[in-house]
């Protein structure tokens, strides 16, 4: 297993599979790509493994996720914060951008959207070969 | 002989009885005659105190009053030569007089000549000789001069004065004077001099209280007014907020379906993209994989009109005041605040900047905050309402902070968390919508509503906004 990883918490769990089969499509071996069921699970993975990137889904009740995306600002400052959501509101957003979040995505986005964000906000250049890149109107920063 | 001066003596004794008789007789004739006329003199007092009465009674303003009074008194009393009356200003310290028989301007206060002791006289007097020159003597110089020019006789010898009062308040005196060697005064004209004055008195208080009751008419027809109005007003406003409520709460319900259909729909469209990665460029399977994403798209647009229904339109985001917002809402609660016998004050911060938002949407947050904090007091209170800017760090945003106070009955701690949840409500006839639209409403301009309150001391509900949206 590369011990690069992005970390994707979302309680929707056909939504986490999906983008997690997606990204590691996108990405191969380069990097693993872990689902967290909880933003408990997620800090874990966070604060021992190697983690460059969170996908975070706050999800209804925004709670624990926003706890998990200030933890991550106050401990891990350099992984990058990408929220994807389904459940975006202007309040949402602006209590993101408050948390200090760059990367902020409504879902339902299509990859071919997605990846050239998350080839992004990991700093790495756009893989041209997998999916055609479109920069997507959802994005925030 | 004997009987002859016996006779004529008794002749004279008779004579000397027939003279005192007939001195007798004229005297009780000079004094029937006396009585008679001063039967005359008083029937025709008494009808002129009458036609006085008649005449009053249709009299319409204070100068036609006046003038009647002074006419009739010159007739009541001959030998007057002059009768003045004085009425005392607004602020009680000066005696104006406002009718004499000749021409003249005089003013004198309370206690100064004779119009002033007249005043403050209990009850008619009058004044004869020595006491009427002494009743001058605390006048000035040109106060006695305008008082000698508008008379006949000067100095006059003797005067009648009456207050002019109705049941404790004065409103001036009458003066007449009688001339040098003519007429004297009787105290028997004292009871005329009286009822004279009281007439003008009474007709005087009738017309003012009729001038005061129309007034308090007008100012009742117009508070009326303008309560049916602000009623009105208010009614228009709460049947909006409630038509408002509804909608949004369609909105919410929309939303909120939205929201759990984006997942589901996220995995499905990408689902089929990484099926359709590993299908050949030929495959006749990529037909109907195409269908299914372009049915999905629509699916997904669907999605995005519902959940951003009752978002605000870009085109209905204008910069407002949120301190003008607030005065227009207190402005249009007002008489609901003044029935309820609730204080409102406002103490709003001329640092607050505009900010980009819906005017019509903060103005039912505040109208419904503001109802609901009037039905937090059923007995009256004090509700402030407070704006202030906050910024954290001189690097960080700003943020307007909108405090509503009530001096309520407070919420209790078990129904805090559903506060904002739609169809929650404690109250026989509320909708359980109000704070639910308020706080979707605060949260689509990127703001939040915090609520802090204590059982019987009340509640401040603080509304966060955001200075710079997106």
């Amino acid at each position: 297993m590369p011990h690069r990883q992005i970390q994707i918490c979302d309680d929707d769990p056909a939504a986490a599979l999906i983008t997690q089969r997606g990204l590691q499509a996108l990405l191969g071996e380069s990097y693993g790509v872990v689902i967290a069921p909880t933003p408990n699970a997620a800090w874990l993975a966070c604060a021992h493994g190697d983690v460059e990137l969170l996908i975070v889904d706050p999800g209804a009740g925004s709670g624990s996720a926003s706890a998990l995306v200030r933890a991550m600002h106050a401990f891990r400052p350099t992984t990058p914060v990408f929220v994807l959501t389904a459940y975006d509101t202007p309040g949402l957003r602006a209590k993101m951008r408050d948390l200090g979040v760059r990367y902020y995505v409504a879902k339902p986005i299509d990859f071919k959207d997605l990846l050239p964000l998350v080839t992004a906000a990991l700093h790495i250049a756009p893989i041209a070969n997998s999916f055609p890149i479109r920069m997507n109107a959802h994005c925030s920063h | 002989m004997g009987e002859i001066e016996q006779l004529q003596q008794r002749i004279a004794v008779l004579e000397r009885t027939l003279a005192e008789m007939k001195t007798h007789t004229a005297l009780v004739e000079r004094e029937a005659a006396l009585q008679m006329s001063r039967a005359v003199e008083l029937n025709a007092r008494l009808s002129a105190i009458l036609s006085i009465c008649a005449a009053l009674l249709i009299s319409r303003g204070v100068e036609t009053i006046v003038q009647l009074v002074v006419r009739e008194a010159v007739h009541l009393f001959p030998g007057t030569s002059a009768a003045h009356l004085f009425l005392i200003d607004a602020d009680q310290s000066t005696l104006v007089l406002r009718a004499s028989n000749n021409p003249a301007v005089i003013l004198t206060r309370p206690g100064e000549g004779l119009s002033g002791k007249a005043f403050l006289s209990p009850r008619a007097m009058l004044l004869v000789g020595p006491q009427v020159e002494s009743a001058l003597e605390d006048m000035s110089e040109e106060q006695i001069a305008a008082l000698s020019a508008s008379m006949e006789h000067w100095p006059p010898y003797s005067a009648l004065l009456a207050p002019l009062r109705v049941e404790g308040q004065r409103f001036g005196s009458l003066v007449i004077y009688g001339g040098v060697n003519a007429h004297l005064y009787h105290p028997r004209d004292l009871p005329f001099i009286q009822a004279l004055a009281d007439l003008c008195a009474v007709a005087i208080d009738e017309l003012n209280q009729r001038t005061r009751a129309a007034e308090l008419e007008r100012d009742l027809t117009l508070t009326q007014t303008l309560h049916a109005e602000a009623e009105a007003r208010l009614n228009t406003a709460q049947a909006q907020l409630l038509q408002s409520a509804k909608l949004a709460a369609v909105g919410e319900l929309s939303a909120s379906v939205a929201h759990e259909i984006n997942n589901p729909l996220y995995a499905a469209r990408n689902s089929l993209y990484l099926v359709e990665q590993d299908l050949p460029e030929e495959a006749p399977e990529r037909t109907f994989l195409a269908i299914a994403q372009q049915e999905l798209g629509r699916i997904a647009r669907i999605i995005t009109r519902m959940r951003d229904f009752y978002r605000p339109a870009k085109a209905e985001l204008a910069a407002t005041n949120a301190n003008s917002l607030l005065r227009e809402t207190l402005e249009l609660v007002q008489t609901h605040l003044r029935h309820s016998r609730i204080n409102a004050a406002a103490d709003l911060s001329n640092e607050i900047p505009l900010i980009i938002a819906h005017a019509d949407q903060l103005r039912q947050v505040f109208l419904n905050i503001i109802l609901n904090a009037c039905d937090a007091m059923p007995d009256g209170g004090d509700l402030r309402v407070k704006t202030r800017l906050l910024q954290a760090r001189s690097e960080s945003p700003t943020t307007i902070a909108i405090d509503i106070c009530d001096t309520g009955v407070g919420i209790p701690p078990e129904h805090r968390p559903h506060l904002f949840e739609p169809f929650y409500t404690t109250k026989a006839n509320g909708t359980g919508l109000g704070l639910a639209i308020s706080a979707h409403i605060v949260t689509q301009h990127g703001g939040r509503i915090l609520v802090e309150s204590e059982r019987n001391q009340g509640t401040t509900f603080s509304i966060l906004l955001p200075t710079t949206n997106e």
